[in-house]
């Protein structure tokens, strides 16, 4: 099937960041098949958006739309559990952390991503796209629709919850 | 560089956006301060942990060919569902032709060069190609690709380049007739702007001023025997930049 210009143009430009918008829906959702409706619906969105596509590479602009769609998708779903980061500290342990205790490599990376997994979704998204995709604060800025100061100071509260978090876990996991 | 400094801008030395000149303030301070050298270390530990051990989740198989499949869909049914844009380019079509037979008997009574005949013959082609109708043979930014598709299709083989590295990615190429004869068209693109290239052999190997036509502007050169035409609606400046990358 030979496609028309227009999503010949959108496929080369868009297609490129799929794992990179598979990702971010990923870790938003904290869902693999959510995540998959999720970027297939953003893709028929941005593509009926693409004549606002400024040009450039394209990441932070499909980020932006995969974003909305799962942040649409969160409201709409009430089951999701909104853990908040303050809740799980002053909560019960960890069953996670303290399964694999015995192993503190393991444990403390377990802990790591079960920390990330309970930040709250617009910090998680800065962490995602900072050290995953290693994109810049300003290409941050844009897919999140925020300014850049905004950016620097939820990546830095972000950093900070992390280390907080896994330092508690990795206390519990040791006692 | 004291400590107060030196910590606020910890995390953006961390991810790569200080300027020069303040990157070596903080890694000056970082080698006497052992307090922001901890804090540092820390934040360096956080990411390898990261980038280590939290899952980058790869786009599962097939995800792709359905958003192809439901992209190029929903093009088709936009299509159909979308005549006012069609009413619209219709509209156009009927204005480029009146200007276009406008032009032509301007030009006939002035008898204007033959590159001015061979403008309007690229121009006319340029946005036939945007109308939807036909912009790419063999899609591909592959100049491998693209250059031997025109194999067996032309008498001459086109030299392709590709231009991705200076901001100008080759998009495909498809064969057009201008000028009386068939040449290769090869198409560009400049942000959001698509340039066509045609490119023919031809005696008259000269340059020449660039032509502005309504809002296009076509630039022209020649090298070894081949007459090079470029379209765009793209500003003159970076046209000549595009011609001058060919002309290398």
């Amino acid at each position: 099937m030979e496609a028309a210009p227009k999503a010949a143009l959108f496929e080369k430009t868009m297609l490129p960041h799929l794992d990179a918008a598979y990702n971010l829906a990923r870790w938003l959702t904290r869902n693999e098949h959510d995540a998959e409706d999720i970027v297939q619906e953003a893709y028929l969105r941005a593509f009926r958006f693409f004549d606002g596509f400024r040009g450039g590479d394209g990441r932070s602009w499909l980020l932006a739309v995969v974003r909305n769609t799962a942040l649409t998708w969160l409201r709409r779903e009430k089951t999701a559990p909104q853990v908040s980061f303050d809740e799980e500290m002053h909560g019960p342990g960890s069953e996670t952390a303290t399964v694999e205790a015995k192993l503190v490599e393991g444990a403390r990376f377990a802990a790591l991503r079960n920390c990330l997994d309970l930040l709250p979704a617009e910090f998680r998204e800065v962490v995602v796209m900072r050290e995953m995709e290693e994109m810049s604060y300003r290409d941050i800025a844009e897919a999140a629709s925020a300014p850049i100061g905004t950016v620097m100071s939820r990546l830095s509260r972000a950093r900070q919850r992390l280390q907080d978090c896994v330092a508690a876990r990795m206390k519990e996991a040791s006692k | 560089m004291t400590c107060v400094p030196a910590k606020s801008l910890l995390e953006s030395y961390l991810d790569d956006e200080l300027d020069a000149a303040q990157r070596v303030q903080v890694a000056e301070h970082l080698a006497s301060c052992s307090s922001c050298a901890g804090v540092h270390a820390q934040l360096l530990e956080l990411r390898a942990g990261i980038r280590t051990h939290a899952p980058y989740y790869r786009a599962p198989a097939g995800l792709r060919q359905r958003i192809q499949v439901s992209v190029r869909q929903a093009d088709r049914q936009a299509d159909r569902h979308a005549p006012a844009f069609w009413r619209w380019i219709a509209i156009a079509a009927a204005i480029l032709l009146a200007v276009s037979a406008a032009w032509n008997i301007a030009l006939f009574r002035s008898r204007t060069s033959s590159a001015d005949l061979i403008a309007q013959d690229v121009l006319s082609s340029h946005v036939r190609s945007l109308m939807g109708v036909h912009l790419l043979d063999v899609p591909s930014s592959d100049q491998h690709t693209v250059k031997p598709w025109f194999n067996g299709k032309l008498d001459f083989s086109p030299d392709v380049r590709d231009f991705a590295a200076q901001g100008f990615p080759l998009i495909g190429g498809r064969i057009d007739y201008v000028g009386g004869r068939p040449a290769a068209a090869l198409v560009y693109q400049r942000r959001k702007h698509i340039i066509n290239v045609f490119t023919w052999p031809s005696a008259a190997t000269d340059g020449g001023p660039e032509l502005d036509r309504n809002g296009y502007h076509v630039v022209h050169w020649g090298t070894s025997g081949m007459s090079w035409w470029a379209v765009s609606d793209l500003n003159v400046g970076e046209l000549r930049q595009f011609e001058n990358l060919y002309r290398q």
